[in-house]
């Protein structure tokens, strides 16, 4: 059941990753980083966080978004601040 | 130089458990050289930070998060200290009532930073305040990295303590890479570059465009062979810290040549200015934008001094940025519908960037914004006399240095584009450790030894890092 509702929101978070990033093919996994992504900087970051918050009626605090290492380490945020909605 | 051989070898002899308190002894010992009264006020300032955080943190913060009154506490420690920086920096430009003006502490810049990060880590719950005093003031002090960076943040440092492997056959020739920057390129064509720019307002159209061209070029062998002596010294003691270039002049987009060009301090500001100021104005759109890299960049200008010169570098920095972050969307597309134009878009790019970050090093350098913008302005004089000019310029300054260092400049280009340290150490990690040790040592003997014969060669007065004065 908690896997399956990983798997949504990755699928959520790749089309906002794919449209604000502006990367149609791009492919959303755990050990993704943004050096890994042209385009992907601390500029465009904040973009990508922004469209998430919006997508998933979530806010984010600094402090959060500070230590994040990967992209897993986002869907894992994603996916504990969207619990109580489930 | 003598200062560190001495410190080495004592360090060397030292049990690994002592050695994080022979590091606090040997950087204060070299801070007090400079000036006694800094080093109190060093000493002061690392004493408050780690109480002040000591304060903050409370048992709770162990399972969960800090409490509301810890984190306003981190806050208000991060304030003084931002306080403290800016006190020192104004104090050295204008007088203060009563004391006149107080000369920059050595490294002030660079340690007020390790602090407030330090702090502002603490606060966002991504470290635990440091428990140990000891370890704590050596990170803060520590000498190799007190001249000239790069900034180090707390948690790559703290856990390295006790140091223990000292990786010897990997600092010596990093550092003598650095002096060979500083000496053999740097000091070669600042020459031509601190002609120009005195001279400037007599000097033609050709003339100054040769001062503006090199000037990059001397900064760079500059800043980054005092990183190299400073990352070579760290190995030596077994501290690794973070590398703070990684070759900027391939940068194909300003954005790019920041993420490559004094990495540490952009990277600090990104944590701490940028991202923050972003998050925090987020849904503000286009005006977000602007206004957190004007922010960044204006801070990158005014970390190096409270002067007109590097506020415009600043603001120069962030109207490129600001051009590149609105435009980056339509750039991708133009490139990835025409992918057979992206290599040519790149080197373009290169060449066009170089030529963008010299307008704004003109600021940087010049001693006032008018004699950088009549530079500029004049940079398109005389276009029918180059030759003349040059020729006039070449008898003022000599040959003989100018083509040392652009064939040094040359050697750092394709030395850190092939890397050869990288396969020489593949080669000798399966040697025994006394053999590395013993090649590290000819390998650095051999190497001092040529660098002293050119600058036995070449003598000239005292030139110190470009760096060393933030």
């Amino acid at each position: 059941m908690k896997a399956d509702r990983r798997e949504e929101v990755i699928l959520k978070l790749t089309e906002i990753f794919r449209d604000v990033l502006d990367h149609p093919d791009l492919v959303l996994t755990d050990d993704l980083t943004a050096d890994q992504v042209d385009g992907w900087d601390s500029l465009s970051h904040i973009n990508l966080l922004v469209a998430i918050e919006r997508a998933f009626k979530i806010k984010f605090a600094t402090r959060e978004v500070t230590s994040l290492k990967n992209a897993g380490a986002l869907i894992d945020l994603v996916v504990a601040k969207t619990e109580g909605a489930h | 130089m003598l200062f560190a051989a001495l410190a080495l070898v004592f360090y060397r002899l030292c049990p690994a458990r002592y050695r994080a308190v022979v590091l606090l002894l040997l950087s204060y010992i070299f801070y007090c050289t400079w000036s006694l009264e800094a080093a109190v006020w060093l000493a002061g300032v690392t004493l408050l930070t780690f109480f002040g955080a000591r304060l903050a943190a409370n048992p709770e913060s162990l399972e969960g998060e800090p409490s509301k009154h810890g984190k306003w506490l981190f806050l208000i420690l991060a304030v003084l200290l931002a306080g403290y920086l800016f006190f020192f920096k104004l104090a050295a430009i204008a007088a203060v009532p009563g004391v006149g003006r107080i000369a920059l502490p050595l490294g002030l810049s660079y340690y007020t930073f390790k602090l407030i990060s330090y702090v502002l880590d603490c606060h966002w719950g991504k470290i635990e305040p440091e428990t140990r005093i000891v370890s704590f003031a050596s990170y803060v002090a520590f000498f190799p990295q007190l001249m000239g960076g790069p900034i180090q943040r707390a948690e790559s440092y703290l856990p390295q303590l006790p140091p223990v492997r000292l990786a010897v056959a990997e600092g010596l020739p990093r550092i003598v890479w650095g002096l060979f920057k500083k000496i053999a390129v740097a000091d070669q064509l600042g020459l031509t570059v601190n002609y120009v720019y005195a001279n400037m307002r007599s000097l033609h159209g050709a003339q100054l465009l040769a001062g503006f061209l090199l000037f990059p070029l001397q900064l760079y062998a500059d800043f980054s062979g005092l990183t190299d002596i400073a990352i070579g010294l760290g190995l030596l003691l077994g501290i690794r810290g973070p590398e703070n270039f990684n070759r900027p002049f391939t940068a194909s987009t300003i954005t790019e040549f920041w993420r490559r060009w004094h990495m540490t301090l952009t990277g600090w500001l990104g944590d701490y200015v940028f991202t923050p100021l972003r998050m925090a104005t987020r849904n503000a759109g286009t005006a977000s934008v602007v206004f957190s890299i004007t922010v960044n960049t204006v801070a990158i200008g005014l970390w190096h001094g409270f002067t007109w010169g590097y506020l415009v570098f600043g603001l120069v920095h962030s109207a490129y940025l600001v051009t590149e972050a609105l435009t980056w969307k339509v750039r991708a597309r133009f490139f990835r519908k025409n992918p057979n134009l992206d290599g040519w878009g790149s080197r373009l790019g290169a060449v066009m960037v170089f030529f963008l970050a010299m307008i704004a090093f003109v600021f940087f350098r010049a001693v006032h914004v008018s004699d950088a913008a009549w530079g500029l302005v004049h940079v398109w004089d005389g276009l029918g006399s180059v030759s003349t000019d040059l020729g006039v310029l070449i008898r003022a300054v000599s040959l003989r240095p100018l083509v040392i260092g652009l064939i040094g400049f040359a050697c750092i280009e394709i030395g850190e584009r092939f890397r050869p340290d990288i396969w020489m150490r593949k080669l000798y990690a399966t040697w025994p450790g006394w053999a590395q040790e013993m090649f590290g040592a000819t390998t650095m003997t051999l190497l001092v030894a040529a660098v002293y014969l050119l600058l036995l060669s070449n003598p000239g007065p005292d030139r110190p890092f470009i760096y060393e004065a933030f």
